[in-house]
C-alpha cells in the first residue's frame, strides 16, 4: 500500500471548547497534492464504464476499489435488475448446502452451455489458456468457486485475491474478435434477453452487469452517436421488428444505469429512436387494422408494440381507431327515446337496443382483442373504460339532460332505466384471455362510474320529485275535501243508514288488512290465497269479482313480488273500499295513502338500484331510500292522517245528541265514523309496517333492529302519532257514545215499560235496552282487530263502565212494580249478556251485580222482610252496592211507600215506628 | 479576493487565515458555503465569530481560488437534502462557468478539491471531481498512473487478466 499511499485522509474534525481549536490544531501534513481514496472513489463514480475499469489496471488497491460489489450492484439495481431478497436467499443457500447447490449448478451449466447462450466474448482468465472454449462457467459465491476450481483442475492460474474476480469464470466465448465498434454476431440471439437472465449474486455484480453491458453497450452508444434512425447498427443487426422492439426495451432500461457525463443527450436519443419506432410499427399496425389483418399484420406488430413498450400506442390506436368510437351514431340515438314515447315519458326500448348493439360490438370486440394482443395485456379493460367513457357517457348524459328538461319523472325514470340497462350490458360482456379475474367486478365498475356524475343530481331529484308529488297529492285532496265542506257535513247524517253496508265492508276489509300480516310469514304458500269471503249486503257487484278472482297476495304492493298485477288488483280493492267507505273519506282516504305508498315504492326501486353502486354513491342512495320512507311517513302521518284524526275528534266533541233529530239508527255518526277512522288507520299502518318490511328490510337498505336508523324511529314516530290520535279519539268517543246511552235512556224509555198499567204483553228486554246493547255493541266490535288489543281492553272496560254508571242512574229514575221487574230483569239480562261478550272480568261483576239488584224489584209487597234481607246482604253484589245504596235502589219500588215501614223495621231492627 | 467582493451593507464579515498565515475577509453567508464553518459558526451560537478562523489546510492562494467560486455561487439553492439515494449519481454537466474556472493545472486542481473536501463544499468537490474524471477519459492506465501518481504494482501478466477480463467494457 505505501506505494499509493501518499493520500491523506482528512483529519478528523473534533469539537472542542473552542470551535476553532480543533482548526488550530490541524497540521499541514503534506505539500504533495494528492487525492485521498475516497475523493479518487468519488471521481470513479463520474467514470464511464470502459474508463473506470482502464482504471482498475493501474493497481491493486485501485482494482479492489473499482471492483467493489456496491458499486456495480446500484447499476444493476439502477436498471431494476437486482433482487436483493434473491440474493441473500442465494447467499443463505450457498452457505447452507454447499454441496447440493454444486450439483444443480452443475446441471444447470451444462443446460445453458447446450443452449449456447454464451455471454460476450471477453473476460477470460489472466492466464488465458484455453479457457475460451470452455463455455460458461457460474457460480453464486465464493465457496461454490472454490470448489469448481478442484473440479475444472485446468485453471492454474493463480487468482487475485478479490472475491469478486470470479467474472473471469463466468462469461467466457471464444473467438471473440475484438473488433472495436461492433457488437458480436453470434451474440445477437443471446442479446435479446440479456436482462431477465440477470441474476442477483453477491460478488458476482460486477460480472452480471459485464454481461449486459457486453450486450447492450455497443448497440446503447452507437444509437447515441447514430445521426438517422437507418445508421444505428441494432436495425442492421436484428432486422426482425420484434428483436428490434425486444432490444429497445431493453436499452431502455440499460440507458438507466448510464450515470456519466452526457447521459440524459443519450437516452433523449435513445427515446427519439424508441418514438421512430414505435411510429413505424403503428403505422404498420394501424395498416393492419384498416385491412382488417387481424391474426397477420395486427397480431405481429401488436406483439411488436407490446414488447417494447407495454403496448400502450398500440392501444390507444386500436381503441381510438376503433369503430365504435368513430361511428357511435349508429348505435342509436339518445333522443329517440323520447320522441318514440308520449309527451311526458320515456320509452326505454330504443336505449335497450342501443345497449344490446353495444353489447354485441363489445363481444365481438373481445374475440378480436384475443386474436391480436398477447394474454399478458389486458386490453379490454381500457378499452371498456374508453367506451364507457366515450359511448356511454355521451349517449346518457345527452338522454338525461334532455329528460330534464322535459320533466322531471322521465328523468328519473331514465336515469333508473338506464342504470339497469348498462348493468346488464355489463354483465354481459365477456372477458379475453388477457382480462383479469376481476373483469366482471371491473366493467361493472367501470360502467357504473358514467353514471357517478348523475347521481347526486338523481337522488335530490327523486326525493325532491317524491315529496312534491306526495305533497301535491296530499293538497289536491285537501282541496277537494274544503270544497266538498258543507256536502260533507250532511253527508255525515246520511251516510249513517248505510251502516249495515259499511259494517258488511268492515269485516271484509279487516280480513284484508289483517291478511298481509298473516300471510307474510308463510309468504309463497298458496294458502294464503283463499278468496276473502265476501257476504254483500248491498250486492255490490263490483268487489266480488276483484276480490275472489285473484288471490289475496297480502298487500299487493308490498308483497314480495314487486310486479304490477297485486299492485293493480290493491288498487282496485282499494277503489272499492272507497267506494263504500265515503263516510269518511272526508277525514282521510286510504286511496290517497295507498298512491303515497305507491309512490315511495316506485321512487325507493328505482333508487334502491344505486345501492348496488357501492361506496359512497351507494351510501348516499342507501340514504335517500330511507329518506324517501320518513317522507312518506311525514306526509302520510303528519299531513294527512293526522289532520284526518283531527277533524274527526272534532266532530266527536262537537257532538250532542239532543241536537241530532234522527235517531233512527243505531250509530252515532261521528263515532262510527271515527271507529271506521281507526280501521283505517290501522289498515294504513299495516300497510306502511309491510312496505317497510318488504321495501326497506328485505332488499337490505336499513336494519330493523338498528333503533338509531332515522327510518326506523321515524316509523316508531308515526305509529306512536297514530295511537295517541287513536287513543284521544276514543276517550271522546266514550264521551259521545255515553251521551248517546243517556239520550237514548231518556228519550225512549217510557214509564210504562218498568211500570205497566195493563198485563204484561212479551216478557223481554225493552225496546231501550235493545237499542242501546245495540248500538253500544256495535261500536265496540267495530274496533275489534283494529287497535292494539291493551287499548281495546281499556275501551271496553270504560266503555262498560260507564254504561254501567248510565245505567244505575238510569234505574234511579224509574219507577218500578213487581210485573215491571220482569222487564227490568230482561233487561239487565240483555245488558249483562253484552257484557259477557266483552270477556271482562271485572266488568262482568257490576253487571252480575245490577242483575242481582233488579230482583229487589221483583219480591212481591208482601214479603218486605225479605226484601230487606236482600238489601243488607251485600255478597249478593259482589260488594259493588253497598247496602245504602241498594236501599236508594230499593226506593224505585212502585209500591215503596207501602212496604218500607217494613222494610225499615225489619232492617234497622226497632225505633221506626216512630215514623 | 475577498476584499474586492462587493460587500453588503448589513453583511457581517469573517476572518479566515490561510495556512501561510494570510488573512481573508469574507462575507458570512459566503464562508457558510462551506458546510464546515457553517457548522463552527453556529457553535458560536450562531453569532458572527470576531476571532480569526485559521484554515490551516490551505494556502492562501487555494482558499482566495475557492472563495471565488462560492462568490460566484453564492446564490445557488443550498443542495437538495437527501439525494443521496442511488439514483444521486447521475451525473449533469459541468456549467461554463465552472469548466472555466477549472482551467487550472493539475497540481491546483487537486488542492481546490482536497480544500472543498476539507471545508466541505459538496458543489465544488462535485465539480472538481468530474473534472478530474474528464481528464481520466480516454486515457491508458499509464497515462492515468502518472497522473495520479500512482505506483504500478501488478505484474504484466496481472494487468493482461484484468485487461481481459473486463474486456467487455472496451471499444464502444
Amino acid at each position: 500500500m505505501a506505494t499509493k499511499s501518499n493520500f491523506k485522509r482528512a483529519l478528523p474534525v473534533g469539537r472542542s471548547q473552542n470551535p476553532l481549536a480543533s482548526l488550530r490544531n490541524t497540521q499541514l501534513v503534506d505539500t504533495k497534492a494528492v487525492l485521498p481514496a475516497e475523493l479518487i472513489a468519488t471521481i470513479l463514480d463520474y467514470l464511464p464504464v470502459s474508463d473506470m475499469l482502464r482504471f482498475a489496471r493501474t493497481s491493486k488497491r485501485m482494482q479492489e476499489m473499482v471492483y467493489d460489489d456496491t458499486r456495480w450492484i446500484r447499476r444493476l439495481k439502477s436498471m431494476g435488475c437486482w433482487n436483493e431478497a434473491e440474493a441473500r436467499q442465494r447467499f443463505e443457500e450457498a452457505m447452507k448446502k454447499k454441496l447440493e447447490a454444486q450439483r444443480a449448478k452443475d446441471t444447470e451449466q451444462a443446460k445453458r452451455t447446450g443452449v449456447g447462450t454464451n455471454g460476450h466474448a471477453n473476460g477470460t482468465h489472466g492466464s488465458g489458456f484455453d479457457e475460451y472454449k470452455a463455455s460458461i462457467t457460474l457460480f453464486d459465491a465464493g465457496h461454490e468457486e472454490e470448489m469448481l476450481r478442484k473440479s475444472v483442475d485446468r485453471k492454474t492460474r493463480s487468482r487475485a485475491s478479490t472475491i469478486d474476480d470470479g467474472f473471469a469464470d463466468t462469461v467466457l466465448s471464444s473467438q471473440s474478435h475484438p473488433g472495436p465498434s461492433r457488437p458480436r454476431p453470434m451474440d445477437t440471439e443471446s442479446a435479446l434477453t440479456v436482462l431477465s437472465r440477470v441474476r442477483s449474486i453477491r460478488g458476482m455484480a460486477r460480472q452480471e452487469y459485464g454481461k449486459v453491458y457486453g450486450a447492450l453497450a455497443p448497440f446503447y452508444y452507437d444509437l447515441a452517436r447514430s445521426r438517422s434512425h437507418s445508421d444505428p447498427i441494432l436495425f442492421r443487426t436484428y432486422r426482425d421488428p420484434e428483436q428490434q422492439a425486444q432490444m429497445l426495451a431493453q436499452l431502455r432500461i440499460f440507458a438507466k444505469s448510464d450515470f456519466t457525463e452526457g447521459w440524459n443527450n443519450r437516452e433523449e436519443k435513445l427515446e427519439t429512436m424508441i418514438g421512430i419506432f414505435e411510429n413505424a410499427v403503428l403505422h404498420e399496425f394501424e395498416q393492419g387494422y384498416r385491412d382488417k389483418d387481424y391474426d397477420g399484420k395486427m397480431k405481429r406488430y401488436a406483439h411488436v408494440l407490446v414488447t417494447l413498450n407495454g403496448g400502450c400506442a398500440g392501444l390507444d390506436s386500436f381503441i381510438h381507431n376503433h369503430p365504435l368510437m368513430l361511428e357511435k351514431e349508429k348505435l342509436g340515438d339518445p333522443i329517440n327515446c323520447l320522441r318514440h314515447a308520449m309527451a311526458g315519458s320515456i320509452s326505454l326500448a330504443p336505449s335497450l337496443e342501443f345497449f344490446k348493439g353495444l353489447a354485441t360490438a363489445l363481444n365481438e370486440e373481445a374475440a378480436i382483442i384475443d386474436r391480436v394482443f398477447p394474454p399478458t395485456v389486458d386490453v379490454l379493460t381500457p378499452f371498456l373504460e374508453r367506451v364507457a367513457e366515450d359511448v356511454i357517457t355521451e349517449y346518457i348524459t345527452v338522454l338525461f339532460d334532455e329528460a330534464h328538461e322535459q320533466n322531471t319523472e322521465t328523468y328519473l325514470k331514465a336515469v333508473a332505466g338506464l342504470f339497469d340497462q348498462a348493468l346488464q350490458l355489463a354483465m354481459s360482456l365477456k372477458p379475453t384471455k388477457g382480462s383479469k379475474p376481476d373483469f366482471k367486478e371491473a366493467a361493472t365498475r367501470i360502467i357504473a362510474r358514467c353514471f357517478e356524475s348523475h347521481i347526486d343530481l338523481y337522488l335530490q331529484e327523486e326525493l325532491d320529485f317524491f315529496k312534491s308529488k306526495a305533497e301535491t297529492e296530499v293538497e289536491v285532496w285537501e282541496k277537494r275535501l274544503t270544497d266538498e265542506e258543507q256536502s260533507a257535513e250532511t253527508f255525515f247524517m246520511s251516510n249513517v243508514s248505510r251502516q249495515a253496508a259499511k259494517r258488511d265492508f268492515l269485516t271484509s276489509f279487516k280480513k284484508v288488512v289483517m291478511m298481509p300480516v298473516n300471510v307474510l310469514p308463510t309468504i309463497g304458500g298458496s294458502s294464503a290465497s283463499k278468496p276473502t269471503p265476501t257476504p254483500t249486503l248491498n250486492g255490490d257487484a263490483l268487489d266480488v269479482p276483484s276480490r275472489t278472482g285473484t288471490p289475496l297476495s297480502g298487500e299487493g304492493l308490498p308483497s314480495p313480488r314487486p310486479v304490477e298485477a297485486p299492485t293493480t288488483e290493491l288498487a282496485a280493492k282499494a277503489a272499492i273500499m272507497n267506494a263504500r267507505l265515503e263516510g269518511i273519506r272526508s277525514l282521510f282516504s286510504i286511496e290517497v295513502a295507498l298512491d303515497l305508498i305507491h309512490k315511495a315504492k316506485e321512487s325507493l326501486e328505482r333508487a334502491a338500484r344505486f345501492v348496488r353502486l357501492g361506496g359512497q354513491s351507494g351510501e348516499e342512495a342507501r340514504e335517500l331510500c330511507e329518506n324517501i320512507f320518513i317522507n312518506l311517513l311525514q306526509i302520510l302521518g303528519g299531513r294527512h292522517i293526522r289532520a284526518g284524526f283531527d277533524r274527526a275528534v272534532n266532530h266527536l266533541s262537537e257532538y250532542k245528541p239532543r241536537e241530532v233529530a234522527d235517531h233512527s239508527t243505531q250509530g252515532v255518526a261521528p263515532l262510527v265514523a271515527f271507529l271506521e277512522l281507526v280501521n283505517v288507520g290501522d289498515l294504513i299502518q299495516q300497510m306502511v309496517d309491510v312496505f317497510y318490511l318488504q321495501e326497506l328490510v328485505g332488499p337490505n337498505l336499513t336494519d330493523r333492529d338498528d333503533f338509531l336508523s332515522p327510518a326506523c324511529k321515524e316509523k316508531k314516530r308515526f305509529e306512536q302519532m297514530l295511537d295517541e290520535r287513536v287513543a284521544a279519539g276514543l276517550n271522546k268517543g266514550i264521551d259521545v257514545l255515553m251521551d248517546e246511552v243517556e239520550f237514548i235512556c231518556g228519550t225512549t224509555q217510557l214509564p210504562t215499560d218498568f211500570n205497566p198499567t195493563g198485563p204484561l204483553v212479551d216478557i223481554g228486554p225493552s225496546q231501550t235496552a235493545k237499542s242501546i246493547v245495540e248500538m253500544v255493541s256495535s261500536h265496540t266490535s267495530m274496533l275489534v282487530g283494529s287497535t292494539d288489543k291493551n287499548v281495546l281492553d281499556v275501551f271496553n272496560q270504560e266503555v262498560g263502565l260507564r254504561l254501567f254508571t248510565a245505567l244505575c242512574k238510569h234505574l234511579k229514575r224509574q219507577r218500578i212494580s213487581v210485573d215491571g221487574a220482569i222487564v227490568l230483569i230482561s233487561d239487565m239480562n240483555a245488558y249483562n249478556a253484552y257484557i259477557q261478550t266483552l270477556r271482562n272480568k271485572s266488568l262482568s261483576q257490576y253487571f252480575a251485580a245490577l242483575r242481582e239488584l233488579s230482583q229487589i224489584y221483583l219480591i212481591d209487597p208482601t214479603h218486605a222482610k225479605e226484601i230487606a234481607t236482600i238489601i243488607a246482604d251485600s255478597d249478593r253484589y259482589h260488594g259493588i252496592f253497598r247496602a245504602e245504596e241498594v236501599y236508594e235502589y230499593a226506593e224505585r219500588r212502585a209500591d215503596w211507600y207501602q212496604i218500607r215501614g217494613a222494610v225499615e223495621k225489619q232492617m234497622y231492627g226497632v225505633g221506626c215506628l216512630v215514623m | 479576493m475577498a476584499a474586492n467582493a462587493q460587500p453588503t451593507d448589513a453583511q457581517p464579515k469573517i476572518t479566515l487565515v490561510s495556512s501561510d498565515n494570510q488573512k481573508i475577509l469574507v462575507d458570512r453567508d459566503i464562508a457558510e458555503r462551506s458546510v464546515l464553518l457553517k457548522h463552527m459558526i453556529q457553535d458560536f451560537g450562531g453569532e458572527t465569530p470576531d476571532q480569526d478562523i485559521p484554515i490551516h489546510n490551505v494556502n492562501e492562494v487555494v482558499l482566495k481560488k475557492v472563495i471565488e467560486w462560492c462568490e460566484h455561487h453564492r446564490a445557488d439553492p443550498p443542495a437538495t437534502a437527501e439525494d443521496d439515494s442511488d439514483n444521486r449519481k447521475k451525473s449533469t454537466d459541468i456549467e461554463e462557468w465552472d469548466q472555466k474556472f477549472m482551467q487550472v493545472d493539475q497540481e491546483m486542481l487537486f488542492e481546490i478539491i482536497l480544500a472543498a473536501n476539507y471545508l466541505d463544499i459538496k458543489p465544488l468537490l462535485d465539480v472538481g471531481c468530474k473534472t478530474v474524471a474528464n481528464m481520466i477519459k480516454g486515457k491508458s492506465p499509464d497515462e492515468i498512473r502518472k497522473t495520479f501518481n500512482i505506483t504500478n504494482d501488478f505484474t504484466p501478466e496481472e494487468e493482461d487478466q484484468i485487461r481481459r477480463e473486463n474486456e467487455w467494457a472496451e471499444d464502444r
